[in-house]
Formats: structure tokens, C-alpha cells, sequence
């Protein structure tokens, strides 16, 4: 099987190959033969131009090519038309994909816009809650320590206070009592107390006196 | 003559102070004085002769001790028992916060001679801001019983009361 796809595979190489020297031969062959017709071919061009001439003068006459401009202008109009038409279908077409396009590049941007909104206004909500916390818990701890200052300064002052008033009161009654009393007590009333001290030293004053 | 000494003289609760026996030796001088005159004039007139007028604590004086001031030989003994006496008796100084009335001083001086010693005199002084009692001086000792010491050694009971009422 192999064998004969071969063989068919070289087959088609040579034809080819073989084809191909017979083309370029046949071009070899009319370019040496044309140099000595030159001559008669350019006549014979020139003897089609002026027979196309005169046959032009008689086929394109004023009323075939006025038939023929309205033609290509009807024509013309008509894929003009189309080509509007189809450029206004484009174009709407376009316009709608655009809107849709519009659309949804808006409406992901303003979600994606308002996600971030939404996302910094929560961390800004977040950091103004935790700073709140955070100004409330040092709120706390001042207040705290204000109160525990406060209470400190206030058993300070109470004893200082208590000290001033266990040193001096003492002091204040009895000289409230000696100006009250220093000029209402007479010596008969205080004869009683006198002579009762007198009685409780009466031992150290005779040894006193009798020395 | 006898060697025991004379019994002391008992004085009378009028006689309070040093001041007062100087004015009563004063008189009793002033008495000799005066019936020393009278017995010189007598001897130049037959008139009798009559006892000079004597204040009331010469008087009290005399009938405490049971004295005759007209016997010269008493009455000489008494000027110079006197003076022996104002110069010799013990003085008790005793302070008070208001003026002594003489009533008060004649029991206080009263209590000292019956209980201390039976010459003893006061000198009285005044002292307002001692408010009570009396701040009394001895020869050799000084004994506070005045209301302010008082109160000063009642300090703790006057805070115990405040606190409680506190």
C-alpha cells in the first residue's frame, strides 16, 4: 500500500516538473518568434483603434448614454440608499451596543464606584467607631484617674483637715468656753472646786508651806 | 519667866492678807501711840482716860485671842508679835479670773489655817484669761487648778465628744 502512494507521490512530481519545462519553453519560443512581428501586431492595433472609434461614434450616441447616466444614477441612488440603509442599521446598531455598552461600563463603574464608596465609608465608619472606642476608653481611664486623683486629694485634704481640727478644736471649744465664761463665773460659785483641789493637794501644800 | 514659847496667835478670818496684818500692827501701833498720849495728859489732867476707837478687825483680833489691849505689857507684846508675824507667816498666793470677793477669801483663808497652817495669809492676784479656779503659788511649788488647765488635760475628752457627734 505504501509502495503505491509512493509511486503516485512521484508520479505527480514529475508531471509537474515535466509540465513546467513545457511552459517555459512555449514562452521561450513566442519571445524569440515576436521580434519579427513586431511590426504587423502594432498595425493591427492600430487598425482595431480607429475600427473602435468609428463603432463608438455609432453605439454610444446622445440617447444611449443619457440612458446610461440615468441608469448609473438610479443605480447609484439605489446603492446609495442601501449603503445608507444599512449604514443607519449599522449605526443604530452600533448605537445600541454602545448604550447597552455604556450601560453596563456605567452601571460597573457606579458599582464598582459605589462599592468602594460603600467600602470606605465602612472603614471610615470602623476607624471613626474605633477611634470613638478608643477616645471613650481613654475618656474612661482619665475620668478613672481624674476620680481616683480626686478621691486622693479629698482624703488628703480630710486629713489634713482632721489633723487641723483634732489639733485646733480642742483649742477653738476651750477658748469659746474662756470667752463665755471668764467673765460670768464669780469666786463663791467656784469656792466648791477651789477648796476640792485644795482637799486633793492639801498634803503637798502643807509640806510646803511648813518647810 | 517662862521658857515655853507663847501660843501662837489665832487670826481671824478678816485678816486676810499680809497688807491686813500690817494695817492691824499699824493700829495696835497707832493704839499704843494714842494711849501713850492719853497717859501723858492724864498725869496733867484729872479726866479718865478713855480706849481709842478700834476697827473691826482689831477687834475681831482681840476676841479671837482673847486679848486685853488696854494691858501695856499685852499690848507690847502684841506690836512686836505682829511684827514678827507679818514678816514670818506663810503667804499663799492665789490668782483668780474675776475680783475675790472678801466673803470667798475668808473661806478659802479659813480652810488654810484650818487645814494648812493657822497664820497662813493670801496674797490675791487677777488673771481673766485663766477663766475658772484659782492658780495658786506656795513658797516652793505652784498648783494649777484654774478651768484652762482644766480643760487643756480634757483636750482628748472634748475630741472624743466632737468625733462622736461628728
Amino acid at each position: 500500500m505504501t509502495g503505491w502512494w509512493l509511486a503516485f507521490i512521484l508520479g505527480s512530481l514529475a508531471a509537474v516538473f515535466f509540465g513546467f519545462i513545457w511552459i517555459v519553453l512555449s514562452l521561450n519560443r513566442l519571445q524569440s518568434g515576436g521580434t519579427g512581428g513586431k511590426k504587423s501586431v502594432e498595425d493591427l492595433n492600430k487598425a482595431y483603434t480607429d475600427i473602435a472609434e468609428e463603432d463608438a461614434t455609432h453605439l454610444f450616441n446622445k440617447e444611449f448614454r443619457e440612458e446610461l447616466r440615468n441608469r448609473g444614477r438610479l443605480r447609484f441612488e439605489k446603492i446609495i440608499d442601501e449603503n445608507a440603509m444599512f449604514l443607519k442599521q449599522d449605526l443604530d446598531m452600533t448605537i445600541s451596543q454602545l448604550n447597552d455598552y455604556m450601560k453596563k461600563e456605567i452601571s460597573a463603574k457606579l458599582d464598582s464606584e459605589f462599592a468602594a464608596y460603600a467600602k470606605a465609608m465602612q472603614e471610615a465608619q470602623e476607624l471613626a467607631l474605633d477611634s470613638l472606642k478608643k477616645t471613650t476608653t481613654e475618656v474612661d481611664q482619665q475620668r478613672i484617674a481624674y476620680g481616683e486623683a480626686l478621691q486622693k486629694d479629698v482624703a488628703e485634704q480630710k486629713a489634713v483637715l482632721m489633723k487641723a481640727y483634732n489639733e485646733n478644736m480642742a483649742k477653738v471649744v476651750e477658748h469659746y468656753v474662756m470667752q463665755s465664761l471668764g467673765d460670768q463665773l464669780d469666786l463663791k460659785s467656784q469656792l466648791p472646786y477651789i477648796i476640792a483641789q485644795m482637799e486633793d493637794h492639801k498634803k503637798e501644800i502643807m509640806e510646803d508651806v511648813r518647810l | 519667866m517662862s521658857d515655853t514659847a507663847p501660843a501662837p496667835y489665832l487670826l481671824p478670818p478678816v485678816l486676810i492678807s499680809r497688807a491686813d496684818l500690817a494695817r492691824l500692827a499699824r493700829e495696835v501701833e497707832s493704839l499704843e501711840n494714842e494711849l501713850e498720849a492719853q497717859r501723858v495728859r492724864e498725869s496733867a489732867d484729872t479726866a479718865s482716860s478713855h480706849m481709842p476707837a478700834m476697827s473691826r478687825n482689831l477687834n475681831d483680833f482681840l476676841e479671837t485671842n482673847k486679848l486685853d489691849i488696854a494691858d501695856d505689857q499685852t499690848r507690847m507684846a502684841l506690836k512686836e508679835r505682829l511684827r514678827v508675824m507679818k514678816d514670818q507667816a506663810p503667804i499663799i498666793h492665789m490668782t483668780f479670773a474675776a475680783d475675790a470677793d472678801p466673803d470667798s477669801l475668808r473661806q478659802l483663808v479659813t480652810w488654810l489655817r484650818t487645814e494648812v497652817h493657822p497664820q497662813a495669809l493670801i496674797s490675791v492676784g487677777l488673771q481673766p484669761s485663766i477663766v475658772g479656779g484659782v492658780y495658786m503659788r506656795t513658797p516652793n511649788h505652784v498648783h494649777d487648778f484654774t478651768l484652762r488647765s482644766l480643760l487643756a488635760g480634757k483636750h482628748e475628752a472634748i475630741l472624743h465628744e466632737l468625733e462622736g457627734l461628728a
